[in-house]
């Protein structure tokens, strides 16, 4: 065998690899854990191998599928109401001086305080029960969604909305034909920032009104010292989460292919 | 002129810039554009000629003086004036036939018609093969073609073409000045073109106003009297041609060399 096959042979395409590193750091993760969990050996640290097998069973009671989808249910409810309000707020602002002037000292405020701690005053006006949390869930994600609609909004090409205003296309038709197709990279941009705040919020949200949930979940296992559920519960949450992000990213993919677009795809041939 | 389809009187913009600055970028021009002819505006970069044809375009608001088009004053864009812009602006969103089904579309036309009447508009500009391209796809020959297919597509009376190929390379740019003129001969609309280019203006041009460096005034208005149906080919042995191109050239050369007033 001559050492160019052997080479050839050895080359592992990219995908693959791509895939088997994530495999791979993951599985060092567990083993580093399991290692020092052996080594500390205390109650607050369970094994990786006991929290991974928890998982199912946790994933089979039925009372905790439900919780979990309650979360995802509230989460649900409240990205859906940012994105109907805060993307024309922010695309609104991009293109127009005085709302932005308007509205970005109030957002500028709202912006580090942690939406967690918005928590108690919403619980005060709208109670302990859903609403409460879908609201915090909204605002949490609203911030990034106006800011990154805001930028894309921005940075529309002038000349394309000219030539929408030649074709007799009237403002409000604009800011959702032309500005919002134009700013939708960065839009979308917002809305992977707005998921994981979303799920942080969620949490948060549950932590401080208990109610059905997977927040509350996991402060119930806290509480009754069932520390292998306490790490099987942050695992399905850690894997929710990835596996949001995973569909979110398809989706992404498909709505702005035409951005990324290489123009080495196409050879035009002849023709200037 | 009294059956001018544009007509542009006393035209003055002035620009606050952003230290509060103001800055005369036109000031007190005068143009008339006879139905179906085509104008060239001719002059250095920053003379203020695309701030002219925004202003025509209805893009951008005069200081003062007003502008009528076919006999109506110009209060904001409007579909009987198709702007082509040298960036092309195309929808990138959209494929190349969605591109030009747009405007037709947003009039009213039914999605079948549109796209019939789009594909005869592609045909034209000889981009039918590639109809369900993006435009991210196209080099910018194409690109600028699709652009005049898409303005085109809503029949507007008057192109507004704004340095349409100042950014295609020399060859792409002679290829596309012959297509304009064959389209332009077909139905012959009313054409306002601004260009840096001298050559570019007499080839193409019935009339050329020669505007002054900023503020931008009209330095001279030559009419080009050369036969069409034109062809560069033919035009580059011609006496009146070279002409025309000297006596413009020494014009610009002249605009470079003058002090901005005071």
């Amino acid at each position: 065998m001559s050492i160019k096959s052997v080479m050839s042979a050895l080359v592992i395409p990219r995908a693959i690899w791509h895939n088997a590193s994530a495999f791979l750091s993951l599985g060092v993760l567990l083993l580093l854990w399991e290692g020092l969990a052996h080594y500390i050996n205390i109650d607050g640290f369970p094994l990786a191998s006991e929290a991974l097998l928890q998982v199912p069973v946790i994933l089979r009671e039925r009372e905790a599928l439900i919780s979990i989808g309650a979360s995802l249910w509230r989460m649900f409810l409240g990205g859906a109401l940012a994105l109907m309000i805060a993307v024309p707020v922010g695309l609104t602002m991009g293109r127009n001086q005085r709302t932005a002037q308007a509205l970005s000292p109030v957002l500028t405020l709202i912006y580090p305080i942690p939406k967690a701690a918005l928590m108690p005053i919403i619980m005060l006006w709208f109670g302990i029960g859903d609403l409460s949390k879908v609201l915090v869930i909204f605002v949490g994600v609203s911030l990034p969604l106006i800011y990154h609609s805001y930028h894309g909004a921005q940075s529309v090409d002038e000349k394309l909305l000219w030539s929408a205003m030649a074709m007799g296309m009237k403002p409000v038709e604009r800011l959702f034909r032309v500005v919002l197709p134009s700013a939708l990279p960065e839009v979308l941009l917002g809305c992977r920032v707005g998921l994981a705040m979303a799920l942080i919020v969620m949490i948060a949200s549950e932590m401080i009104a208990r109610q059905s949930g997977a927040g509350e979940l996991l402060f119930n296992a806290l509480d009754m010292a069932l520390y292998t559920d306490v790490y099987a519960i942050i695992i399905i949450l850690a894997g929710i989460g990835f596996l949001l992000d995973w569909v979110f990213e398809r989706i992404r993919s498909r709505l702005v292919h035409w951005a990324e677009i290489r123009q080495d795809a196409v050879v035009p041939r002849g023709r200037a | 002129m009294a059956n001018s389809i544009i007509l542009i009187e006393n035209l003055t913009k002035c620009f606050v810039t952003t230290d509060g600055r103001r800055h005369l970028a036109i000031d007190a021009v005068n143009v008339a554009v006879a139905e179906g002819e085509f104008v060239s505006i001719l002059g250095p970069s920053g003379c203020g000629k695309s701030t002219l044809l925004y202003m025509v375009g209805g893009f951008v608001t005069p200081s003062s003086g007003q502008i009528l088009v076919q006999g109506k004053l110009v209060t904001g864009p409007g579909p009987d004036r198709g702007p082509v812009f040298q960036e092309f602006a195309l929808f990138p969103w959209k494929t190349v036939i969605e591109n030009v089904m747009y405007g037709p579309v947003q009039q009213g036309m039914s999605r079948r018609d549109a796209r019939e009447h789009a594909e005869r508009l592609l045909d034209l500009v000889q981009l039918k093969k590639f109809a369900d391209f993006y435009p991210k796809e196209l080099s910018g020959g194409m690109r600028q073609r699709v652009a005049i297919a898409r303005t085109l597509a809503y029949q507007p009376a008057i192109l507004l073409m704004d340095e349409p190929f100042g950014a295609l390379d020399a060859h792409t740019r002679t290829v596309l000045q012959n297509e304009l003129l064959n389209i332009w001969e077909r139905d012959r609309k009313t054409v306002l073109f601004v260009t840096h280019g001298v050559d570019e203006a007499v080839f193409l041009s019935d009339r050329v106003v020669v505007m002054t460096r900023a503020p931008g005034r009209v330095k001279a208005v030559i009419d080009i009297d050369l036969p069409r149906p034109r062809r560069r080919v033919d035009l580059l042995m011609n006496r009146q041609y070279q002409e025309y191109v000297i006596k413009l050239e020494r014009l610009i050369e002249d605009v470079h060399l003058e002090e901005t007033g005071p």
